[in-house]
């Protein structure tokens, strides 16, 4: 029972049960803001379940608020503080030193992906020579996963992008008369930039989180561990598989988003242009050029090599259970999509400029 | 030959980012006997078995497998080490997206030009010996935690090792199951003369199986020899354990 007996003063009697603390709570607030001396009187309470202990006795670390106890619920909050009152949970750092903190282990998660790196392209190299480490068929079976499952979606996204971006173009075209450059926009928006970063992207977000949650659940079950065991390197039996396959299929998957997403420049030219089937396709063939085409494939190399590593990087570095596995492929997702669209940068600028 | 020593490890230490978890361990491990660790929870008997095996690097000390120092061995040298031997882990560590035929062929397939045929019939073979003959194209998802240690211990010992090591294979399991597991082991050490380091905290399956254990108490080793003498040395906390009364 909890009971205000006068403006200062909260009593409990009988039982004071865990869900009573909510209750209790309501008028303990209560009491601070209108009493100037509070009290709380719990000297008739006979039992008090271990969460109410808890409660009190971080009430009790208040001073202002006077608390009468009996003998034994006192001893049982002084049990509570004792047992539970070691250690320092976090210890506070100040804001430099939280700073200083952040950008060294910045640094030090750099250098472990650096290094990882390196390992994931020694043994992928060696892999392309020699099978042996790696599971029979597995480049295969990679390829048809992150690589065929992908085409629907792929094909589908790249077409509505190439649609929607001539036609917003469409229109400022029109006015100058200059129908047929939309031919132009779309063949060099798409092989150098669309085509690479749209694929890049939605294969980020498809294998590049399946790849870290794969790694990050193999290492919490010690399924990594037991690989090791048998005499056989995770980075060749687990990753290297991964890193071929995308390093083929990614390129593949951009010349198809190259030219599905041309396609919907086409329909556009075709039916609100008003140009012709052949005007189309000959401006095309004038404008596509093969160094674009190269450094579409060569975009498209680097970005897979992004994602296998920035997957496998969060994946292995996972600590802890289930709920980390979540996080890591989030995070593996976010830093590649990063990753690619500053490196795409870098790299246009270089050939924009012809450094 | 008997008595030769195939692990021995000398004054190893070792912990976690500066927090020591062993603290100066010797030990040796003699060919064909069952060497078991004890020890409570947290003792750190896991991290021990996890230095032998290489999945961890020491502070201090040398670890030796088959007289040779694995610590300073290139890795090919200790991958053929760890050909020799198997390993059972506490949560049998089977690989999630294989079945169970899968998760036992992979040693087959990486380390030996085994026809299939030939592997599919090893890998029958060593399922019916651990009782198992139903579960071949199960997923590890698909069995219970004892069915899983079985295929684990099916997969630890299908390159014939010489040495085997058990994270708390009876852990969990409930007697029975926990007892014909106990038989398999000393089974599998009269027909294939394996050395066995076992962790474990069955009191029986302690007095059934073991030749020699030693005792871990926050990472120190407080006792090394067999049972009989662990009786007579009247250390405490092993008289607690066993459950002998001082008296
Ligand atoms: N990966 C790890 N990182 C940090 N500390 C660990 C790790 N693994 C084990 N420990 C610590 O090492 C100690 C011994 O653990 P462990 O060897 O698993 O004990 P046991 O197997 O005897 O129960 C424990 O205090 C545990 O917290
Ligand atoms: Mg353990």
């Amino acid at each position: 029972m909890i009971k205000k007996t006068d403006i200062n003063t909260l009593k409990v009697t009988g039982d004071f049960s865990n869900d009573m603390i909510s209750e209790f709570k309501k008028h303990y607030n209560d009491l601070k803001k209108k009493s100037v001396k509070p009290v709380i009187d719990l000297s008739e309470v006979e039992h008090a379940g271990t969460l109410a202990v808890a409660f009190l006795e971080f009430i009790s670390r208040n001073k202002k608020i006077e608390i009468r106890t009996g003998e034994s619920l006192r001893s049982e909050i002084d049990k509570f503080a004792s047992e539970s009152g070691y250690g320092n949970s976090e210890a506070k750092l100040s804001f430099l030193d939280r700073t200083v903190v952040t950008v060294s282990d910045f640094f030090k998660e750099l250098v472990s992906f650096t290094v990882l790196s390196a390992d994931i392209f020694y043994y992928s190299i060696g892999s392309v020579f020699n099978s042996s480490g790696r599971r029979k068929g597995s480049v295969f079976e990679q390829m048809l996963l992150m690589g065929n499952n992908a085409v629907p979606i792929v094909a589908l996204l790249s077409f509505l992008i190439g649609l929607v971006l001539s036609l917003q173009s469409a229109a400022q075209l029109k006015q100058f008369g200059a129908n047929i450059y939309i031919v132009d926009l779309i063949v060099i928006g798409m092989i150098l930039e669309m085509g690479p970063i749209l694929t890049s992207v939605i294969i980020a977000g498809r294998t590049g989180s399946a790849i870290a949650a794969e790694i990050s659940t193999m290492k919490i079950t010690e399924e990594l561990d037991a690989l090791k065991v048998m005499a056989l390197n995770p980075l060749k039996y687990v990753v290297a598989p991964k890193m071929l396959s995308l390093t083929v299929c990614l390129p593949i998957l951009t010349i198809l988003s190259n030219l599905v997403g041309i396609l919907g420049g086409f329909v556009i030219g075709i039916l609100y242009l008003d140009l012709s089937f052949d005007m189309f396709f000959n401006r095309t063939i004038e404008v596509m050029t093969l160094y674009f085409w190269w450094q579409s494939m060569l975009k498209s190399v680097l970005f897979s090599w992004l994602i296998v590593l920035i997957g496998a990087h969060f994946g292995f570095k996972v600590k802890g259970g289930s709920e980390a596995v979540g996080k890591a492929a989030t995070s593996s997702v976010v830093a590649a999509i990063f990753a690619i669209i500053m490196t795409d940068a870098v790299l246009s600028l270089i050939f924009y400029f012809e450094w | 030959m008997d008595n030769e020593n195939v692990i021995e490890i000398k004054n190893l230490t070792a912990g976690f980012d500066g927090r020591t978890v062993l603290y100066d361990i010797s030990l040796e491990v003699k060919r064909n006997e069952i060497f078991v660790i004890l020890g409570s929870s947290g003792g750190g008997k896991t991290t021990l078995l996890k230095h032998i095996i290489g999945l961890l690097r020491p502070e201090k000390g040398s670890i030796s497998i088959f007289g040779k120092n694995t610590l300073e061995m290139e890795v090919d040298e200790f991958e053929s080490i760890l050909k020799r031997i198997g390993m059972l882990f506490q949560g049998g560590a089977l690989l999630n997206s294989m079945e169970v035929w899968e998760n036992i062929a992979i040693p087959l397939e990486q380390h030996t030009d085994l026809e299939n045929e030939v592997i599919h019939r090893i890998i029958r073979q060593k399922l019916s010996l651990v009782n198992l003959r139903d579960a071949y194209y199960l997923l590890p998802s698909e069995l219970s935690g004892g069915m899983k240690k079985r295929v684990s211990l099916a997969r630890a010992i299908v390159m014939d090792p010489e040495i085997l090591f058990f994270d708390e294979p009876t852990a969990g399991l409930d007697p029975i199951t926990s007892a014909d597991l106990d038989k398999l082991i000393l089974d599998l050490k009269k027909k294939l003369g394996i050395t066995l380091v076992i962790v474990t905290h069955e009191l029986e399956s302690i007095k059934r199986i073991a030749d020699r254990i030693i005792y871990l108490q926050k990472g120190k080793n407080i006792f090394c020899g067999t049972i009989e003498e662990a009786k007579k040395a009247g250390i405490e906390e092993i008289d607690r354990f066993f459950g002998w009364n001082k008296d």
